[in-house]
């Protein structure tokens, strides 16, 4: 029987040491294993960087291998993406995202840290990245980092997040007894490495396979909206459409869903002159 | 590995280090050079989002001098051909970034720039 999603909390211990123990350390360690099965992008974010103008150039904040490093596949070389990730060595597989001898920009560095010039990039993703930040404020500010990375007169930017409501195709099941309506889920999800990938050494054995636990914070029906919401009133940022709105600038909620088990806000920053 | 497309976005953020921490300074730099496909729409359209001064210099500092001071009004061919090449084809290896500000040192180990902080340098 397959190793269940078991409920936790990240309580009395320093956040940075909680998602280096269960978020950094896992990941390096199961990097090729865990590359190999994230392969398909999809669809709503592929459709988001196909509508992207040649010329621009984005951030793609958790790229983990890399995986929307070549998109568009359509018009490959009419955008940049750069790909910034936690994991050394999952960027060593990101490097060559795509194959067909292209080098990918790669950059190891931490979603929290503001290390883009503000304003740098025409479009960031963050894909599958912030529901591995332990605490509701850093999320919030990884959030922050993503808007303050994109340009304030035209950047946009789609953000991706597990959600405690999976659908019928997803191998996961959250358990459900401690899910507040606002706060969503903390959980740790099993990652098996199956007979035939390279054994890591230190993933808890059990009489199958060695089996390791990450950290999600699963998130809620509106909380990623909330979350977008705060991170924006905070740098004094009105949430709005252009015209509507009140304020200078602003962020405008182009949209906002759920689609297959993930919640996703996609968003546009926008300045009056 | 990393290019200067890359070096014309990142700036320092150690603890307090907020103005004059673009561009990184280039320190050490072994490049090797790598062909890589020329689309000229992308740089038209990339051009004026470029930090023009940061990249001549960094240019400079890795040994080629083809790009002009000033951006040109008029952009063609050869000038792309330039661009095109001082942006996405020489391949930072190894070396090092230095904020001109409060000198912290960003590492560039097998053409992957080290951006994390220690603990005592986050804000």
């Amino acid at each position: 029987m397959a190793p269940a999603v078991t409920a936790t909390a990240v309580d009395d211990v320093d956040p940075q040491i909680y998602e280096d123990r269960h978020v950094h350390a896992v990941y390096d360690e199961i990097a090729p294993h865990f590359s190999s099965t994230r392969y398909k992008p999809w669809p709503i974010i592929a459709q988001f960087l196909a509508s992207l103008p040649t010329g621009w150039v984005g951030l793609d904040s958790g790229t983990g291998n890399g995986k929307y490093l070549p998109l568009p596949t359509d018009r490959p070389g009419s955008v940049w993406t750069v790909g910034l990730d936690r994991s050394r060595n999952l960027l060593s597989i990101a490097r060559t995202a795509g194959g067909n001898n292209v080098i990918r920009e790669v950059v190891w560095g931490d979603v929290l840290e503001r290390s883009w010039r503000d304003g740098a990039f025409d479009y960031a993703i963050s894909i599958a990245t912030i529901h591995h930040l332990a605490t509701w404020e850093r999320r919030k500010v990884a959030v922050q980092r993503l808007i303050q990375a994109i340009s304030p007169t035209h950047g946009r930017a789609l953000i991706y997040v597990w959600a405690v409501e999976q659908d019928g195709l997803s191998k996961r099941s959250i358990p459900r007894d401690q899910v507040l309506q606002t706060c969503g889920q903390d959980v740790f999800v099993p990652w098996v490495v199956t007979q035939g990938q390279p054994q890591p050494k230190s993933a808890v054995h059990t009489s199958t396979a060695p089996v390791f636990k990450r950290y999600y914070h699963m998130f809620t029906k509106g909380e990623l909206t909330s979350l977008v919401h705060e991170a924006a009133k905070e740098l004094e940022l009105t949430v709005g459409a252009k015209g509507d709105a009140e304020g200078k600038r602003g962020i405008e909620i182009v949209r906002d869903g759920w689609e297959r088990s993930n919640y996703y806000v996609e968003l546009r920053r926008w300045e009056c002159r | 590995m990393v290019r200067l497309i890359t070096h014309n976005l990142l700036a320092c953020h150690a603890k307090g280090c907020t103005t004059n921490n673009f561009p990184l300074k280039l320190q050490g730099i072994v490049v090797e050079v790598r062909e890589a496909e020329f689309n000229a729409e992308f740089l038209r359209g990339f051009l004026p989002r470029i930090e023009w001064t940061a990249l001549v210099n960094a240019a400079r500092e890795l040994g080629d001098t083809s790009l002009p001071t000033e951006m040109p009004e008029m952009v063609d061919n050869d000038f792309l051909k330039n661009l095109h090449h001082v942006l996405l084809e020489m391949h930072i290896d190894e070396g090092a970034m230095i904020c001109p500000n409060c000198g912290h040192k960003y590492p560039i180990l097998n053409g992957i720039p080290n951006m994390l902080l220690a603990e005592h340098e986050i804000g």
